[in-house]
C-alpha cells in the first residue's frame, strides 16, 4: 500500500488542478457580453492558474526524483539507477507527465498574455476566455481519463525503466521546445475566435499578434530541427529526415504556422487577407492537436507513441472535433463580413506573398495525403501500406522551385502595385553572379544534373539578393534593423535548399567487415580499425570499436562507435560516432559482434551537414531578431 | 459578360485547371511509391511479380539465420502457417533474433526467394509490427496479451 506521504502528495497535487479547473471555469464568464467590458484581474487569476498547475507539475517531478514507485506513472517509466537528467526528462516522456506539461504551457502563455500590454479590453477578456476554455478541456482529460497521480495498489520496490533509446539530453529537452511551439499556437487561436466574436480585425490585431506568432514559430521550428539532430545521431541510418509520420505530424503545422507568419504581415501594413489570416490561425492551432492526435494515440508506431489505450486518442479527436466544429461555423457566419476590400494589383507584394501562402499549402497538403492515406486505407480496406519517401522528393521538389523565386523577388516588388522588370534590374548583377557560381560549381564537380543546377542557382540567388538587400553599406547603418530577421531567415533557407541539395548528392555509404588494423577506404578518406574495448557506463555496459581517421599515415580524428547493453529494460542499443567536418561529416555505425574475429561497420561520409545546421540556426536566429526588434521599438 | 466578369471568370477556371493539374501530379505520385505490406500467407495466394517493391513481416524462424561470415545474411520469416526464405545483406537492426517480430523491404528474385534491401530497426525488444500481431491473431497463433 502506498505511504501516507504519497497519498498526500497526490492529493495536494489533483486538489490543486481541480482549482485551476474552477479558475479557467469562472475566467469563461468573458464569452458573455455582459461581462465583455468588464476590466477582471487577470494578472492575479492568470497567476493562479499558472501556479496550481506549476505546483502539481513540480510534485509530479519531485516523485520522480524521488524515484517514488507508489505511483503508477514512476512506476511504468522511472527506474532507481536512471541517471539524474532521465529521472527529471521520465517526467515528461510519457503520456500523462507529457499531458500535464501541456496544460502548464498553456497556462504560462495564458499568463503572459494576461501581463502584456494591451488597449483593447474586449479583446483580452475574450482571448483570456477563449485560453481558459482550453486549459479547461486538456484539464479535464487530464483529471478524468490519464491523471498522472494514480497511485499503485501494490508495493514495488523497483520501477520497469525507460526505453534507453530516448536517454539522451537532446531528447530531454526536444518534447518541452516542441509543446511549446504546439501551444503557443493556442494564442493566436485564441486571437482569431475573439477577432470573429468582437468583429475587429484590423491593422492593431495583427501587431498585438504577430509577435505570439513569432514565438511559437521560433519554439516549433527549433523542437523539429532538435528531434531531426537526435535522429540523425542517434539512429544511426544516415539521415536526418525520413517523412516518418511522426515528423510529418510536426511539420504540417509548421508549414501552415510559416503561412500565417507572412500573410500577417500583409494585414498588419495593408489591412486586408483578414478571412485568410483568420483561416491560417484556426488551421495552424488545429494542426498541432492533429499532430499531438497522431503522435500520442498510438495509432502511429513509433518511439512517441506512450499510450495505446483508444479511449484516450478518442478524447483528442473528440475535442478537436469540438474545436474545429465551433471555429469554422463561427468562420462560416463571421468570416466573409471581416474582409475588408483588397486594393492590390496581380503584380505586388501582396500577391507575392499570397502565391507563396499557396506553396506552403500545397506542400502542406501533399504531406497531410501521404500521412492520412495509409491510416484511411487501413480503417476502410484494412490493407497495410507505407508512402515511399520519393513521393515526397518528388511532388515537393518542384514546389521548392517556386518558392525559392517568390523567395528572391517577392521583397523586392513594391505594395499594392509592383513591377517585376524593376526587381530583376534591380538584382541584375546577384543573378548573374549567382548563375556564375551555379555552373562553376557544377563543372567543377563534373555531377549536377540540369535540375540540381537550377535549383543551385536558385537558391544562390536567394542568398545573395537578401543579403544584399538587409545590408546598406554606409558608416551608420551597416545592417537595416528592421529587415534583418527576414534577410537571415531568408538566406537561410536559401542555405538550407542548397546543403540539402548537395548533401543528398554526394552522400556515400558502406559496409565493411572489418578486423582488427584493417584500413577501411571510403571518397578518399582512410578509415583504421584499432582496437576494441569494453566499456562500463553508467547503467550499460558497451563494446566500443576504434577506429582513426588517417592522413598521411597519421591518426588525426578517432570514432568510437558502440554496442550498449542495458538491463532496465533488458536493450541493446548502437551508438554512432561522428566527426564533424566543416565541410564533410564522417560517421561509423557498428553491428552486434556476430564473429570473434570481425565486425560489420558502415561508414557514411555526409558533405554539407554542417551547414543544413546552420540554415536552420539562421532560421531561427532570424525569428529572434524580427521578435527583438519588434519588442525595442 | 462585362470585362470584371470575363477577368473574374478567366481567373477562377485558371485556378482551378492549375489545381486539378497539381492534385492530378500528387495522386499519380502517390500511387507509384505506395508500398504494400503482406504476410507469408497473402503472399502464398497471390502472382508473385518480381521487382515490385513490397513489405513482408512475421516472426525469424528458430533455427533459420544463416551468415556466411561476413554480411550476407539469410533467413526465414514465417507467420506460423506459410514461410518465405529472405536474403539480405548490410547490417541488421540491433533486435533482429529469432522468434521475435521484424518486416523486411525489398522485391523477390525469383518465386520462392526474397531480397530485402532494408530490415525495418525497431525501438524494444518487446515491439512487434501490429500487422504482424494481427497477421499472428487472423491465424490463430498470436500467444501475447
Amino acid at each position: 500500500m502506498a505511504g501516507s506521504m504519497s497519498l498526500t502528495l497526490s492529493f495536494v497535487a489533483t486538489f490543486s488542478l481541480v482549482i485551476c479547473f474552477a479558475v479557467s471555469l469562472f475566467q469563461m464568464r468573458y464569452f458573455f457580453s455582459k461581462y465583455e467590458s468588464v476590466i477582471g484581474n487577470h494578472f492575479l487569476l492568470s497567476m493562479v492558474q499558472l501556479i496550481s498547475c506549476l505546483f502539481s507539475f513540480l510534485i509530479l517531478i519531485y516523485v520522480f526524483l524521488t524515484s517514488n514507485f507508489d505511483f503508477q506513472i514512476v512506476y511504468s517509466n522511472s527506474h532507481t539507477e536512471k541517471p539524474f537528467l532521465y529521472k527529471l526528462s521520465g517526467t515528461w516522456g510519457n503520456h500523462e507527465g507529457s499531458l500535464l506539461m501541456w496544460i502548464l504551457i498553456l497556462t504560462i502563455f495564458n499568463f503572459f498574455y494576461a501581463i502584456s500590454n494591451s488597449s483593447d479590453i474586449k479583446l483580452r477578456n475574450k482571448i483570456i476566455a477563449n485560453q481558459s476554455f482550453l486549459i479547461l478541456g486538456f484539464l479535464s482529460f487530464c483529471l478524468l481519463m490519464s491523471s498522472p497521480f494514480i497511485l499503485l495498489k501494490e508495493d514495488v520496490s523497483q520501477g520497469l525503466g525507460l526505453n534507453p533509446i530516448l536517454q539522451d539530453p537532446l531528447l530531454a529537452i526536444h518534447p518541452p521546445v516542441l509543446y511549446v511551439g504546439y501551444v503557443g499556437f493556442s494564442l493566436v487561436f485564441s486571437f482569431a475566435i475573439a477577432g470573429m466574436l468582437n468583429n475587429k480585425v484590423d491593422k492593431e490585431w495583427a501587431s498585438a499578434l504577430k509577435p505570439w506568432i513569432l514565438i511559437a514559430w521560433i519554439f516549433l521550428t527549433l523542437g523539429i530541427a532538435l528531434g531531426s539532430f537526435w535522429a540523425y545521431y542517434e539512429l544511426g541510418w544516415g539521415g536526418f529526415w525520413f517523412w516518418d509520420p511522426v515528423e510529418n505530424a510536426s511539420l504540417m503545422p509548421w508549414l501552415s504556422a510559416t503561412a500565417l507568419l507572412h500573410c500577417i504581415i500583409v494585414l498588419e501594413k495593408r489591412d486586408t487577407l483578414q478571412s485568410w489570416t483568420i483561416l491560417l490561425s484556426i488551421l495552424t492551432f488545429s494542426l498541432s492537436l492533429i499532430g499531438t492526435f497522431l503522435v500520442r494515440s498510438g495509432i502511429l508506431n513509433s518511439v512517441h507513441t506512450f499510450a495505446s489505450d483508444p479511449g484516450r486518442g478518442l478524447f483528442i479527436l473528440l475535442f478537436l472535433a469540438i474545436v474545429l466544429l465551433f471555429s469554422f461555423s463561427l468562420f462560416a457566419s463571421k468570416g466573409g463580413t471581416m474582409e475588408k476590400p483588397s486594393s492590390f494589383r496581380v503584380i505586388s507584394r501582396e500577391s507575392g506573398i499570397l502565391v507563396n501562402n499557396w506553396l506552403l499549402l500545397t506542400i502542406l497538403f501533399i504531406v497531410f495525403l501521404g500521412t492520412i492515406y495509409p491510416l484511411f486505407i487501413d480503417l476502410i480496406l484494412e490493407k497495410s501500406l507505407t508512402v515511399g519517401p520519393q513521393y515526397y522528393v518528388m511532388t515537393i521538389a518542384p514546389i521548392v522551385f517556386l518558392l525559392l523565386i517568390f523567395m528572391t523577388i517577392t521583397p523586392l516588388v513594391g505594395w499594392a502595385e509592383g513591377s517585376i522588370n524593376q526587381a530583376l534590374a534591380k538584382i541584375k548583377y546577384s543573378l548573374i553572379f549567382s548563375l556564375t557560381l551555379a555552373f562553376a560549381i557544377s563543372l567543377y564537380f563534373d555531377l549536377f544534373s540540369i535540375t540540381q543546377v537550377i535549383i543551385l542557382f536558385l537558391s544562390f540567388s536567394l542568398i545573395v539578393t537578401t543579403f544584399f538587400s538587409g545590408i546598406k553599406f554606409s558608416k551608420n547603418n551597416f545592417f537595416i534593423k528592421s529587415i534583418l530577421g527576414k534577410t537571415l531567415s531568408h538566406a537561410g533557407f536559401g542555405l538550407f535548399i542548397f546543403s540539402v541539395i548537395a548533401n543528398a548528392t554526394y552522400s556515400e555509404e558502406k559496409i565493411y567487415d572489418a578486423k582488427v588494423k584493417d584500413i577501411l577506404e571510403l571518397q578518399n578518406h582512410q578509415f583504421m580499425f584499432e582496437k576494441v574495448n569494453q566499456v562500463e557506463g553508467e547503467n550499460y555496459n558497451s563494446i566500443q570499436a576504434v577506429f582513426s581517421l588517417l592522413e598521411d599515415n597519421k591518426a588525426v580524428k578517432q570514432f568510437t562507435p558502440e554496442i550498449r547493453f542495458y538491463d532496465n529494460p533488458p536493450t541493446v542499443t548502437s551508438e554512432t560516432s561522428i566527426v564533424h567536418g566543416l565541410f564533410s561529416d564522417m560517421y561509423i555505425v557498428m553491428n552486434v559482434p556476430q564473429y570473434q574475429d570481425s565486425i560489420s561497420v558502415r561508414i557514411h561520409v555526409k558533405p554539407f551537414m554542417n551547414f543544413i545546421w546552420l540554415g536552420v540556426f539562421m532560421i531561427i536566429v532570424g525569428g529572434l531578431f524580427s521578435i527583438i526588434y519588434r519588442i525595442k521599438s | 459578360m462585362t470585362k470584371a466578369v470575363k477577368n473574374r471568370l478567366i481567373k477562377i477556371l485558371l485556378s482551378l485547371l492549375i489545381l486539378i493539374v497539381a492534385v492530378l501530379i500528387i495522386i499519380l505520385n502517390l500511387r507509384d511509391n505506395i508500398v504494400y505490406f503482406y504476410t507469408p500467407t497473402e503472399l502464398s495466394q497471390m502472382e508473385i511479380s518480381e521487382k515490385k517493391i513490397m513489405r513482408v513481416g512475421g516472426l525469424v524462424k528458430k533455427d533459420s539465420i544463416n551468415n556466411d561470415g561476413s554480411k550476407n545474411f539469410s533467413f526465414i520469416i514465417t507467420d506460423k502457417v506459410n514461410e518465405i526464405n529472405v536474403i539480405f545483406q548490410g547490417i541488421l537492426p540491433n533486435l533482429f533474433a529469432e522468434e521475435k517480430g521484424v518486416v523486411v523491404e525489398g522485391s523477390y528474385v525469383r518465386e520462392t526467394l526474397f531480397r530485402a534491401d532494408k530490415v525495418l530497426a525497431k525501438h524494444d525488444e518487446n515491439y512487434m509490427p501490429p500487422e504482424v500481431i494481427n497477421a499472428l491473431k487472423d491465424d490463430g497463433k498470436w500467444q501475447g496479451q
